[in-house]
């Protein structure tokens, strides 16, 4: 351990001491770079260069990161050898990892997923540093395959602690340090964090002690997407349009539903090839409620990881003729050079929409109650802002794809109020605000009642009765059921435009009952 | 209660003691000494360390119980168990210097009878700063020390303490250090002691303005140091902004040097820096009592800064930062020569 510390003098604090290389990756404010570190016998290295003038109106959070980076030491955690500044931005300068992040890995050769004993190698070790983190006290709070990367040797490492927060970080609240879960921690309730820095000054004692927030837990959940991500090549529910209200709704639906979805696909898709053992454990990740999740450390003992390879697996297996970093990075700019690419350690707003999704769930779940409560905080008003404006300019492209109707991004609900305002009705709809939410949420329930009904069909038909079922009737059903299908897409996607129109007006109805008594 | 702590007989008064005991065994002589029982010692004392911040923080077992808190804080106190314990953190390995940090840290929040006691101790102990301080000097230690520092100032007599020590200036070049996760640390410590404590804060700017601001100024403000110019500049203006330090921000406004080092910030190329410049240039227009000099550089520039201020604009809309200026652009509209 006082190696690392070492370790970490050693490398020099200049910019002149490195070579830049290539670039291996890029976010809305950071840019990852391959390099060598001259002095010390040209060590190759990633240096993350993160624009400290355009991201982050908190420098809390960078520094955080910093010293998170600094403290932390596990051989599934990407640390940083050391970081720096260079004018406006700050380079950490962190070990080279050769295969690249899992998003990488999976976009270029493994689209319809990974093995099931590649993705119990690379979970093991990712819950591995998990275990650690949460013993440390720490959320990482941005589980996704794009923050997992592995070495030329198999390793995988945990990255990017940009977002990620401390029951420990205490300048600011005495009740966020009353309690602390060990490592061997399975009941996490009195670790939460209610806001997006993980600095819950505002919080009282009793709060912190509620289920209202997240915690631990919610990375949990996140793992259990990310491992659905490895297993699929993509997360669920990722055709969908993002939009900052709509992560609450589809992680609203997604808790009731997509899990069944999941497992219908498997049956209907052909896709059968998961084990028993994968389900359960995914499955218990995804418990909609925080404290019925297992812990870390618990889940490490699942089935799912007995018997688990080594890392020679991968090396075998998944990097074995995959080309490099580099290489697949550039191919990436060059098939969709609109896109940024998340790579290597990198980042913060992140190119692929469906994750930013989860894990913006949290924040977003609080950002509609915190907001009204500290219309002040301009810096976390800038935080929600950004990040909804980058989701814009993503479903554009994503709607191409789905060839949903522009209906969908018509009713975006920026939290901005003043978007808000510029919708032609919403005057009119002030007027009656009762009325109107009323009849919405009417319409809201009619067509959840709807959805029901047809899943229900659905299911009579061709889902769910995995037991009852011949292949040959499946066949003949099938026009009805995909027929179905369809309608229950279109009722879905009414049902979310109706539920993002609901959103939209409340939360204007909430800026305006704040705004009101003090203009 | 001792149900509560379950397969652990021991109670915390005993960890502390046998932590003090090893914490001593290790600050003697390290001469001659069997490295198989050295080892073995400080294995126990990791452990020992890791229980109190067990007692402490809870775990995943129980949440904090107030009365062994109390009696682990009061045995703490009673000796010069802290000493010891900051002695002896460059010799803990990583996670037990991460431990006793937290430790410490918890430490000095914990009531006893509903006195803060680690406040007491630290009166009588105040020289132990003046090692933490200095521990920005020291790569290994610098953020164990720092984490404790911080703490360490929430009682308003360390504050006192540590602004009137000779160490205040050198803060001023820890904030600058190179490693940035260190000069962060050092700003984010710089920041709560200029914030933390409103009266301690305007009595040690009141008595120490001189030196203190032209420091601030030539070599924060005006530093070649992007990070360290906007941490600055945005602490400047939490300060001048804040009531209790209304006298010395009305000196602030009256100097004309200041003026011209505010009027460069706000030129910079960096919007952030801009902003936060901003913040504090208006409280120079909006000064009711301009002195002669520093209304002579307003009129001189005027069409330059009003035209500046009019293509000044924020990405997001903000009500307040246009009404405010709108009214700098009118008070400097209205100044005749």
């Amino acid at each position: 351990m006082a190696t690392n510390l070492a370790e970490r003098v050693q490398y020099p604090l200049d910019s002149s001491s490195y070579k830049i290389l290539d670039e291996i990756g890029a976010g809305n404010s950071a840019i990852v770079y391959k390099a060598i570190c001259i002095p010390i016998n040209s060590t190759p290295v990633a240096i993350k260069s993160i624009d400290l003038d355009r991201s982050r109106p908190d420098l809390d959070d960078v520094r955080r990161e910093a010293k998170t980076l600094s403290l932390l030491s596990h051989p599934n955690i990407l640390k940083a050898h050391c970081s720096f500044t260079v004018d406006r931005r700050l380079w950490v300068v962190m070990p080279f990892m050769a295969g690249g992040s899992l998003q990488s890995i999976i976009s270029h050769s493994f689209q319809n997923g990974l093995t099931e004993q590649s993705i119990a190698v690379i979970l093991k070790d990712t819950l591995n540093a998990l275990s650690y983190l949460h013993g440390q006290g720490h959320l990482h709070r941005d589980i996704k395959s794009g923050n997992i990367l592995v070495d030329s040797n198999g390793l995988v490492k945990l990255a990017d602690f940009g977002v990620s927060a401390s029951i420990y970080e205490s300048n600011n609240s005495v009740g966020a340090c009353s309690s602390y879960s060990s490592s061997s921690s399975n009941s996490s309730s009195s670790h939460i964090f209610t806001d997006f820095a993980g600095t819950p000054y505002w919080m009282a004692p009793e709060v912190i002690h509620s289920h209202n927030g997240y915690s631990f837990k919610a990375d949990i959940w996140s793992f259990g997407i990310t491992s659905l991500e490895l297993a699929h090549g993509r997360p669920p529910l990722s055709h969908l349009p993002p939009s900052k209200s709509m992560m609450l709704n589809i992680t609203k639906r997604f808790r009731f539903s997509d899990f069944d979805k999941y497992s219908y696909k498997g049956h209907g898709g052909g896709s059968n090839k998961f084990s028993k053992a994968f389900k359960d454990m995914v499955a218990s990740c995804l418990n909609q409620d925080p404290t019925k999740r297992p812990s870390a450390e618990k889940l490490l003992k699942h089935p799912f990881f007995k018997n688990c390879k080594g890392p020679e697996f991968l090396v075998k297996n998944v990097l074995n003729g995959l080309p490099s970093v580099e290489k697949r990075y550039k191919e990436m700019k060059i098939m969709d050079p609109d896109s940024k690419c998340n790579d290597d350690g990198d980042d913060d707003e992140d190119s692929v929409v469906k994750q930013r999704r989860i894990s913006g769930w949290n924040f977003n779940e609080d950002g509609l109650k915190l907001e009204p409560v500290f219309p002040k905080d301009l810096s976390r008003d800038d935080e929600v802002v950004k990040q909804v404006r980058f989701e814009e300019e993503k479903v554009i492209k994503e709607d191409d794809v789905v060839a949903s109707s522009g209906t969908v991004m018509e009713t975006n609900p920026n939290v901005n109020a003043s978007d808000v305002v510029d919708h032609e009705n919403v005057g009119g709809l002030l007027k009656n605000r009762e009325a109107t939410l009323g009849t919405l949420n009417v319409l809201k329930e009619s067509l959840e009642q709807e959805l029901g009904q047809v899943k229900f069909l659905i299911n009579l038909i061709g889902g769910n009765g995995e037991e009852i079922h011949v292949d040959d009737s499946e066949e003949k059903m099938a026009p009805e059921i995909s027929k179905l299908r369809i309608e229950v897409e279109n009722e879905r996607k009414k049902n979310l435009q109706l539920e993002l129109q609901l959103e939209n007006i409340k939360l204007h109805l909430i800026s305006s009952a704040v705004s009101s008594p003090t203009s | 209660m001792k149900g509560l702590f379950k397969p652990k007989p021991r109670t915390p008064i005993d960890i502390v003691r046998q932590t003090r005991d090893l914490l001593i065994y290790f600050d003697s002589s390290t001469e001659s000494r069997d490295s198989k029982k050295e080892e073995k010692q400080m294995t126990e004392l990791c452990k020992n360390i890791r229980e109190l911040k067990s007692i402490l923080y809870g775990n995943s077992e129980s949440e904090p119980v107030t009365e062994a808190c109390a009696q682990l804080t009061q045995e703490f106190f009673k000796e010069d168990t802290l000493r010891l314990l900051i002695n002896c953190i460059p010799k803990l390995n990583l996670e037990a210097r991460k431990d006793a940090t937290q430790v410490v840290a918890n430490l000095q929040r914990q009531p006893v009878q509903s006195k803060l006691i680690a406040s007491d101790y630290l009166d009588k102990n105040m020289d132990l700063m003046d090692i933490l301080i200095v521990g920005y000097e020291n790569t290994d230690m610098a953020l164990h020390y720092g984490a404790m520092l911080r703490e360490c100032i929430r009682h308003q007599i360390v504050a006192k303490y540590v602004l009137n020590s000779p160490h205040m200036k050198n803060f001023f070049d820890y904030i600058q250090l190179p490693n940035f996760d260190i000069a962060a640390d050092a700003a984010a410590t710089f920041k709560e002691l200029m914030t933390r404590h409103k009266s301690t804060v305007a009595d040690f700017l009141s008595k120490n303005y001189e030196w203190f601001f032209a420091d601030y100024n030539s070599k924060l403000l005006e530093s070649s140091n992007y990070i360290t110019r906007r941490l600055a500049v945005k602490l400047l203006g939490d300060m001048l902004l804040d009531r209790s330090n209304s006298a010395v921000m009305t000196r602030y406004v009256s100097s004309r040097e200041n003026l011209r080092i505010l009027m460069n910030l706000l030129r910079e190329s960096s919007k952030s820096i801009q902003i936060e410049a901003f913040h504090v240039f208006k409280l120079f227009a909006a000064n009711q009592n301009k002195p002669a000099d520093i209304i002579s550089i307003f009129v001189a520039n005027k069409s330059k800064m009003l035209r500046l201020l009019d293509e000044f604009k924020i990405d997001k809309e903000d009500e307040q930062f246009e009404a405010d200026k709108a009214q700098v652009m009118e008070e400097i509209a209205a100044l005749e020569g």
